[in-house]
């Protein structure tokens, strides 16, 4: 084999739609990975303005209102649904796999402490079928998790929904389907 | 603010659209200039002001390439705003000709289209996408217009017949113009319908195919512009804002409606003057926001003035009241070249206003309304821009 087409062959296993496990995106910004590592230990931490208190997201290096330097601090994660949609394609492949089975829904959520945020949306917790069931000005609460690529991502449930421990935060979080890869499909 | 008088756009040039291309964005850049020095006349030495916008240069800027082409350029510039690159060149490209501080810009948007860049362009937009939007599913900025197109419809009671009007109306135009990559086919109402899901309301033909391509076109003075021989545009008014109506839960409109009025008072001219419009169509419920925000309708009444209203190019269609829209097919049709989208829009308007537009020419096209949009960082379009340009003898 010569060395270009041993880069191919490389190169050709790296591609996502090859391998076997396919996991959700891992790549992060330093403050990304900032916000991963101040979301492990609780439910919920988002970045707060030292200055004016301001609540930020998405994460950032400064106080969206006055410029001022952040910290992390734990936060209640209630808010209402502002938009919410079931995705049917995704450029990444552990979604697509996901997709291919079912729509993958999603939400934008009003945070009552001010930010908006996009979250993994738990359908279960609603007793709905499909994003659209969920509707807009809908109550709800969100949490921050681990996936199965070790990145913490944040996840919306019914404002009804115990959330309190750590299990209970677990449980929903690998009913949708972030703890485990999605594995390539069967057949030829 | 001070006019744009005096100010010339010519050589509109669109060139090289593919889906996929073994060239890079250089080639496309380059490519696009070589024809509008053809067009014009004008030669490479004469270029003493460049404006590049693309999103797959890579390693490059403009700078590495004035070295690339050999030019030596004493003004340049570089915008790399998506769908409001096209009217933010031409707006800046104007004042340099004002100020004198150049006197022949190139304003070109090209951007390759290697197998699977879109992804890693969508993937690696930036921080907020990498960190908040990415990591949820977001093919690109599918989810997060599916969102805002959930929100509008539940706002305003549009539905996906009415979005249908504009993927239709400008598939029709698209059927009269050759480069469009999607021009070869027709699209009926029920197709559109029978599409299959993407995200959320938006569908197959919501959706922009992305591409390789090249637009571009020349600024000068007037002077200069009439001894090319060339029939050329004027810019009536122009204006930009980004990042406005920052607090609205989920966007319903952009920095037009801050400016719209102002730009046709500037210009003497109302919506009712304007025989065409090139708004930026990523989506088409984008595209109905910028009809309300630029004053054709009021807000929310989109959905019915696109069902009253015909949009195609010649006024074929059964509606009462005619407004030739995207007279190309739009990105929708034409395909997405990288940030040469945001050129589309202006080098279709030249094109109309100077009479050269070729089997889709609008008759009698002496004002044009061109919108930019674009840049999705997280759960919106950041930047908005709009012109009034108008043919030289109107």
């Amino acid at each position: 084999m010569t060395t270009s087409s041993k880069m191919q062959s490389r190169m050709k296993l790296n591609r996502p739609s090859v391998r076997h496990k396919a996991r959700p995106p891992k790549q992060r910004t330093p403050i990304g990975e900032a916000f991963t590592a101040a979301n492990l230990p609780c439910a919920l931490s988002l970045q707060h303005c030292a200055d004016c208190g301001a609540a930020q997201y998405p994460p950032r290096e400064l106080c969206h209102a006055c410029l001022g330097d952040l910290v992390w601090r734990e936060t209640a994660g209630n808010g209402v649904i502002s938009s919410r949609v079931d995705l049917h394609h995704s450029l990444w492949e552990f979604f697509k796999r996901h997709t291919a089975q079912q729509p993958w829904p999603i939400a934008s959520i009003a945070l009552d402490c001010g930010p908006t945020v996009l979250a993994h949306l738990d359908l279960t917790s609603f007793g709905a079928d499909s994003a659209d069931a969920v509707t807009a000005g809908t109550a709800v609460q969100v949490f921050s998790h681990s996936d199965c690529s070790q990145q913490v991502v944040l996840i919306a449930v019914s404002a009804h929904e115990a959330i309190g421990t750590a299990d209970q935060r677990r449980e929903i979080t690998a009913r949708l389907g972030l703890l485990e890869p999605a594995l390539k499909p069967g057949g030829i | 603010m001070k006019s744009y008088e005096g100010v010339a756009l010519l050589a509109p040039v669109s060139f090289g659209y593919a889906r996929q291309s073994p060239h890079t964005a250089p080639w496309f850049i380059g490519k696009t200039l070589k024809l509008m020095l053809q067009q014009s006349g004008i030669s490479k030495d004469e270029i003493d002001g460049f404006a590049v916008s693309s999103f797959s240069l890579g390693a490059d800027s403009v700078i590495t390439l004035t070295q690339h082409y050999q030019i030596s350029p004493r003004w340049i510039e570089q915008l790399p705003y998506g769908g409001a690159s096209g009217v933010m060149a031409l707006r800046r490209a104007a004042r340099a000709i004002q100020a004198g501080d150049a006197s022949v810009i190139a304003c070109i948007g090209g951007d390759g289209a290697a197998h699977r860049s879109f992804e890693r362009t969508a993937g690696e937009f930036s921080s907020f996408t990498i960190d908040s939007s990415f990591p949820y599913g977001a093919g690109g900025p599918n989810a997060a217009f599916a969102m805002i197109t959930r929100n509008y419809m539940e706002r305003y009671g549009a539905t996906r017949e009415d979005f249908a009007r504009i993927a239709v109306d400008q598939r029709y135009n698209a059927n009269h113009y050759s480069p469009a990559l999607l021009g070869h086919k027709t699209l009926s109402v029920e197709q559109y319908l029978a599409a299959r899901p993407i995200a959320g309301p938006v569908h197959l033909f919501d959706c922009v195919m992305p591409c390789a391509g090249g637009e571009g076109f020349l600024v000068m003075d007037e002077e200069r512009a009439r001894s090319t021989g060339l029939p050329y545009c004027l810019i009536s008014a122009a204006d930009e804002l980004h990042n406005a109506h920052r607090d609205d839960p989920v966007q319903e409109r952009g920095g037009w409606t801050t400016y719209a009025n102002d730009m046709y008072q500037r210009a003497g001219l109302g919506p009712d003057d304007i025989n065409l419009v090139q708004t930026y169509d990523d989506y088409p419920v984008i595209s109905m926001m910028q009809l309300e925000d630029l004053g054709f309708c009021a807000k929310g009444e989109g959905q019915a003035f696109v069902q009253a209203t015909d949009m195609r190019f010649d006024g074929s269609g059964p509606q009462p009241n005619k407004l030739p829209h995207n007279t190309n097919g739009g990105q929708l049709s034409v395909g997405q070249a990288g940030a040469a989208a945001g050129y589309l829009g202006v080098t279709e308007s030249l094109r109309q206003l100077t009479g050269t537009a070729g089997d889709n020419q609008v008759a009698k096209a002496r004002h044009a309304m061109v919108s930019g949009f674009g840049m999705v960082n997280y759960d919106r379009g950041l930047c908005s821009a709009a012109a009034i340009l108008s043919g030289a003898g109107s």
